[in-house]
């Protein structure tokens, strides 16, 4: 019970973003499914669950409201069902697709339903009640977002686990890995939006460095860090150079 | 003396501008689709409204016009926004010739480009790295993955977002527009792109997992097709995999299509006996 009631708030505010200084990181799969894992009592799965998620949508950029897919929601409900259902946690981002589909819609309602508090304050401001604007901001959007993402969160959680493990235990061992080997394969998704983001022409050379220096070198996440930064430091001295005699 | 009677200059005080700065992350707590963060914005600068002016009259008047439609990047960049809008409600409240419209088109004319650079290097970057490095430490069952995710990428938005909040308050707009014009945030944003490129290319190598199960015999030799890829180049499948969702990407494919894509791929070539995820583990 109270493991769901922690997951009912950790789905409310991953969509309610009460101060980005706070909330910011809970927009992530990894920190929201890891606060989920944590509320679960399963830390290590958990992390795990949200890991794998996580590095679907790694590539995801979410500008002026629109999203490909609902990130929160992926995170949250994706992590709790990898954990209700004792699967492995490389299912995960396959639980987690599905929830961050039909998230799309709970995301529109949300930004359109937002806006008629929008409304409301705009009389504040006119009558210069400054409480009434803070209100607006804060409170309808919180219930809403509670009623949208925390009361799923909670049926879920709290009544979900039976079904759970048990339409797991339904699926045949051979969708199981068919499972397995699309959650291998979602990471490409959000590798490849990345490069499509950020992989300008002139630098793309440097994925394929990452790349080799890890299948060659068998370095680990962290030492291609360093070296990528020694990289980036030898190219920033080096083109200053390049523009101030062009100048 | 006569000057005695002159009005007393009203500052903002530094406590009004951390208010200011803070409660702009606070920006997307009401976000919707009408006007996005305008609401957002308009409670965030209450503290400076209510400390330049007096009246329920003044106030109101000077937030009004907060409430028309504003959408930038909050956290990271777009803070030099309300930094410069700060400082010109101060001058406006002083007397100095500041119209509304000149607060507001400046607003309207930042918030794109601060967007642009501020979602590159948020989304772009920031998140990125560290969240490709804490997968990997998570994913090993490392506790540390997640928290530092956490505490590094709050370190760095909220350093970040100071920052440029006091920038856009001190310099005003001419700082903004220095920082376009030398090409410097462009040049930044490059060299971290570099770092972002290099750790996903390692990411790609490590964490598509996918293997061929394929295994035949030629006369009486068993082939293990992975081992002969392997051979050939180590993580071939992996880079294949990326290479056509980008490809898909490109061709302007939305992600869930390509979703849709990977479920069938996934499923089909796992029941035919082409694709496995290795069993070692």
């Amino acid at each position: 019970m109270v493991s769901a009631i922690l997951v009912t708030i950790i789905a409310t505010m991953s969509t309610w973003w009460v101060s980005h200084a706070i909330t910011r990181t809970w927009l992530y799969p990894l920190w929201s499914g890891f606060l989920v894992a944590l509320a679960m009592g399963e830390p290590i799965v958990g992390m795990k669950a949200a890991a794998y998620i996580q590095l679907t949508y790694l590539g995801w950029i979410t500008a002026g409201g629109t999203m490909p897919g609902n990130l929160m929601v992926a995170g949250v409900f994706g992590t709790a069902l990898t954990i209700l259902s004792g699967a492995d946690p490389i299912l995960a981002p396959t639980f987690a697709v599905p929830f961050s589909l039909l998230g799309i819609l709970t995301w529109q309602a949300y930004m359109t339903l937002n806006s008629l508090w929008v409304h409301k304050a705009d009389k504040y401001v006119e009558a210069g009640d400054l409480t009434g604007v803070r209100m607006m901001n804060w409170i309808p959007s919180g219930i809403l977002s509670f009623i949208l993402n925390g009361i799923p969160a909670f049926i879920l959680v709290r009544f979900g686990g039976d079904y759970a493990t048990q339409a797991l235990a339904a699926i045949p061992q051979y969708f199981i890995n068919a499972f397995s080997t699309v959650g291998a394969l979602m990471p490409a998704l959000g590798i490849a939006m990345l490069l499509t983001y950020i992989g300008k022409k002139k630098i793309i050379a440097f994925f394929f460095a990452g790349y080799f220096m890890t299948v060659y070198l068998h370095l680990d996440t962290m030492a291609i860090t360093v070296f990528a930064a020694i990289a980036g430091v030898l190219v920033y001295f080096f083109t200053v150079d390049n523009k101030k005699e062009e100048a | 003396m006569d000057q005695s009677i002159e009005k007393q200059p009203v500052k903002l005080r530094k406590i009004d501008l951390i208010k200011h700065w803070l409660g702009g992350y606070s920006q997307e707590t009401c976000y919707n689709y009408e006007r996005l963060q305008a609401l957002g914005t308009t409670q965030a600068i209450i503290p400076v409204i209510k400390r330049l002016y007096k009246t329920k009259e003044e106030r109101a008047k000077a937030l009004k016009k907060y409430m028309v439609f504003f959408n930038t990047e909050p956290s990271f960049i777009g803070t030099v926004i309300p930094g410069i809008a700060a400082s010109m409600e101060e001058q406006a409240a002083n007397g100095v010739n500041v119209t509304e419209e000149d607060i507001n088109s400046l607003r309207t004319g930042l918030m794109g480009p601060m967007a642009g650079i501020g979602d590159t290097v948020s989304q772009g970057i920031v998140y990125p790295i560290l969240a490709g490095i804490a997968c990997s430490l998570a994913l090993a069952g490392n506790l540390a993955g997640p928290i530092m995710f956490e505490i590094f990428y709050k370190a760095i938005m909220l350093i970040s977002g100071y920052t440029m909040y006091m920038i856009g308050y001190k310099k005003g707009k001419s700082a903004i527009l220095n920082l376009l014009r030398a090409g410097t945030l462009n040049r930044v944003t490059e060299i971290f792109s570099i770092v972002g490129l290099m750790v996903i290319g390692s990411m790609a190598a490590t964490r598509v997992t996918i293997v061929t199960p394929i295994a035949f015999t030629v006369g009486e030799v068993g082939v293990n097709l992975q081992k002969v890829l392997d051979s050939l180049l180590p993580s071939l499948l992996p880079l294949i995999a990326v290479l056509a969702v980008w490809k898909l990407l490109v061709k302007g494919k939305s992600p869930t299509y390509i979703i849709a894509v990977l479920f069938v791929v996934g499923i089909v070539c796992s029941l035919l006996g082409i694709l496995s995820v290795p069993t070692a583990g």
